[in-house]
């Protein structure tokens, strides 16, 4: 799954830039980016910076002007939108800053949605429901929904949502920015957990110095471009 | 199955809007199913039938048609003469003679009105339209009737509305005085029963031989003078005939006939007769047809667009998160087409069976003009509205849907951040 260099993650040379009004914002500017496999990134920058752009890109949620990005042996930068989607479902794990859980369905049910794309039976999907959920501590909310939970148990529930389907990597956007100091230490330690157990790899965009710590590796994007940290 | 649960969910998610949104798409199938119940109906009633016909004989030029009562013996015959070759006569015939009273002569209101067809007993379950092809308990009741007008010469056999409307119960005795034409011709029935078919709900059955004999026992009251109706009291004579073929030598037959010119008379089919009939409502019919029934199904797509376009601006994030998750954008089109179809199709389906019951059952049918009668919801009725639901809620949300389907998620996230 990982490329020659052992890199889960490869940047090669990304561009981006978007149009307001008749302006054009540069975000990205030529940027290269390698992450191994099992590895915590921390990615961190003032506001506008692209962080959360390199996230999507990273994520195949958006496509580059320029350059390609792989992941695993995938060149994800030239995927057409119905093949990024099948390939998200299957690798990659989105942690948002506000949960976005569905607040029509339960705990179960919103860790479940992923699965339902995958051709797997009632069982199977229960089993990895309940493991993902006994993960983060919650497997006796099921049947909570999101209104029911606190900020702290939804981003949990966020966090199985992403890991249920166990793929390559896990991406968060700010897992952190909507919690409370005690809360966010608690995803902080559950993300580092992850790491340790079920090695997988995480990119995290924050702006909070205290999950910056917690990465192995910090990287500082500014003006489009990657600085990495001590 | 999940995904079906994940939009019954997304349904009930604002039970106010989805309810309202329900209640305007019951009003206009309401209205659309009753509008396609009456069009149903006249189509019926006005479509030519191929075999067992029933052809109808009247004054070609006067409305209400009047004949002379001489003219009954030819016209069962359908005119036919014995030593011409080709000549057919009909199956059967029976004749209509209306009487029209009161209950009450110095109060003419219209529910003191009795409108009566006056007939041979014997043929009430023979040549009547719908009384001939009944069955089970309601064949028995007619027959039951039947004997027992023809025991009964004063036997009246009402339709539905009108014994409700009299207020009167089954055995009572009721006295009606005619008026109009009709003056001076007072009886008293003996009310035996209700017709067993709720297209005569508003009509009543009486024998023609208790109105004839009044009408001949008039002079004697009346100094040797006639009553007004005694010459033409025969309104109209109904032929029953084997197929076209058979309809199409009998009207030629009574065309030619020389005993039948003085006043003339026209035989066309009951289905043609319905459709002149409905020549005067020509306009009305069409704007029902091509304005009314268009015009709820285009109001109904517009309720279901507006409230299914809300919906999803209310929810672009979270189907921007599907989105991530690896849902299609087929998949997001599927879903939101699938809430609307499901509230559409429900509402549609409960209105249509609403209509059915309310109409039928509670009313007792819509009311039409003339020889019509009563006008029943048909049991497609069920059908007609989860389809009209069905077909103008996919029609409102192809927009939105296809708007789900687009949202891009970038957008969306760096709008929330």
């Amino acid at each position: 799954m990982t490329s020659a260099n052992g890199s889960i993650v490869r940047v090669l040379g990304v561009s981006k830039s978007f149009r307001r009004g008749s302006e054009r914002v540069d975000v990205l500017n030529d940027l290269t980016l390698d992450v191994p496999e099992g590895e915590f990134l921390g990615l961190m920058g003032p506001s506008g910076s692209g962080k959360t752009t390199l996230l999507n890109l990273i994520a195949g949620l958006d496509t580059p002007d320029q350059g390609e990005v792989w992941v695993g042996d995938q060149l994800v930068s030239q995927m057409s939108e119905g093949q990024l989607a099948r390939w998200r479902t299957r690798h990659v794990g989105f942690v948002f800053q506000f949960y976005h859980l569905l607040p029509v369905l339960s705990a179960y049910e919103n860790v479940e949605l992923p699965l339902l794309l995958l051709p797997l039976s009632a069982a199977q999907r229960k089993q990895q429901v309940m493991t993902a959920l006994e993960l983060v501590g919650l497997a006796d909310r099921i049947r909570h929904r999101p209104g029911q939970l606190s900020g702290g148990q939804q981003q949990r529930v966020g966090i199985a949502r992403a890991i249920v389907t166990d793929p390559t990597l896990v991406v968060a956007d700010e897992p952190t920015g909507d919690l409370d100091a005690r809360s966010a230490e608690e995803i902080l330690d559950l993300l580092v957990e992850l790491r340790k157990t079920l090695k997988k790899t995480i990119l995290l965009v924050t702006h909070d110095p205290r999950a910056a710590v917690r990465a192995q590796r910090l990287l500082h994007l500014e003006k489009g471009k990657l600085v990495e940290q001590a | 199955m999940k995904f079906f649960l994940l939009i019954v969910k997304n349904v009930a998610r604002n039970p106010l809007r989805s309810v309202l949104t329900a209640l305007g798409s019951i009003v206009l199938v309401f209205v659309v199913t009753v509008v396609w119940s009456v069009l149903s109906f006249l189509n019926t009633v006005t479509t030519e039938k191929k075999e067992n016909l029933k052809a109808i004989v009247t004054d070609r030029w006067v409305i209400p048609s009047r004949l002379p009562s001489d003219y009954e013996r030819p016209l069962s015959e359908g005119a036919s003469n014995p030593e011409r070759r080709g000549d057919v006569k009909p199956l059967d015939y029976m004749t209509w003679q209306f009487y029209v009273g009161s209950l009450d002569p110095k109060k003419l209101a219209r529910e003191n009105f009795v409108i009566a067809v006056a007939m041979d007993a014997s043929k009430v379950t023979t040549m009547m339209e719908g009384l001939d092809s009944l069955t089970g308990e309601q064949e028995e009741e007619a027959e039951r009737l039947v004997a027992a007008m023809k025991q009964n010469r004063q036997g009246l056999v009402v339709g539905k509305n009108v014994l409700r409307n009299m207020n009167k119960r089954v055995g009572e005795r009721v006295k009606v005085s005619g008026i109009g034409n009709f003056k001076e011709l007072d009886f008293e029935f003996v009310i035996l029963g209700v017709i067993p078919e709720p297209r005569y709900d508003n009509i009543n059955v009486m024998n023609r031989e208790f109105l004839d004999e009044t009408l001949d026992a008039y002079p004697r009251t009346h100094n040797g003078r006639k009553h007004l109706m005694a010459d033409r009291r025969l309104n109209l004579v109904w032929l029953k005939l084997a197929d076209t073929a058979a309809f199409t030598q009998v009207a030629k037959q009574i065309d030619s006939a020389p005993q039948l010119r003085t006043p003339t008379v026209k035989c066309e089919t009951a289905a043609s007769s319905f459709g002149a009939f409905m020549e005067a409502f020509r306009d009305l019919i069409w704007g029902m047809r091509w304005l009314l029934a268009p015009g709820c199904l285009i109001s109904l797509s517009l309720v279901m667009a507006n409230a299914i376009s809300i919906n999803v601006r209310e929810r672009r994030l979270e189907l921007a998160v599907l989105k991530v998750l690896g849902y299609r954008p087929w998949q997001l089109l599927v879903l939101v087409l699938g809430e609307s179809l499901l509230l559409g199709a429900g509402a549609g389906l409960f209105s249509g069976g609403l209509t059915y019951a309310v109409v039928n059952w509670v009313l007792g049918g819509i009311p039409l003009l003339g020889f019509f009668g009563i006008c029943l919801v048909p049991a497609d009725a069920l059908w007609w509205g989860a389809a009209v639901g069905a077909a103008t809620s996919l029609a409102g949300s192809l927009l939105p849907a296809w708007s789900a389907r687009s949202v891009k998620v970038a957008d969306v996230f760096a709008k929330v951040a």
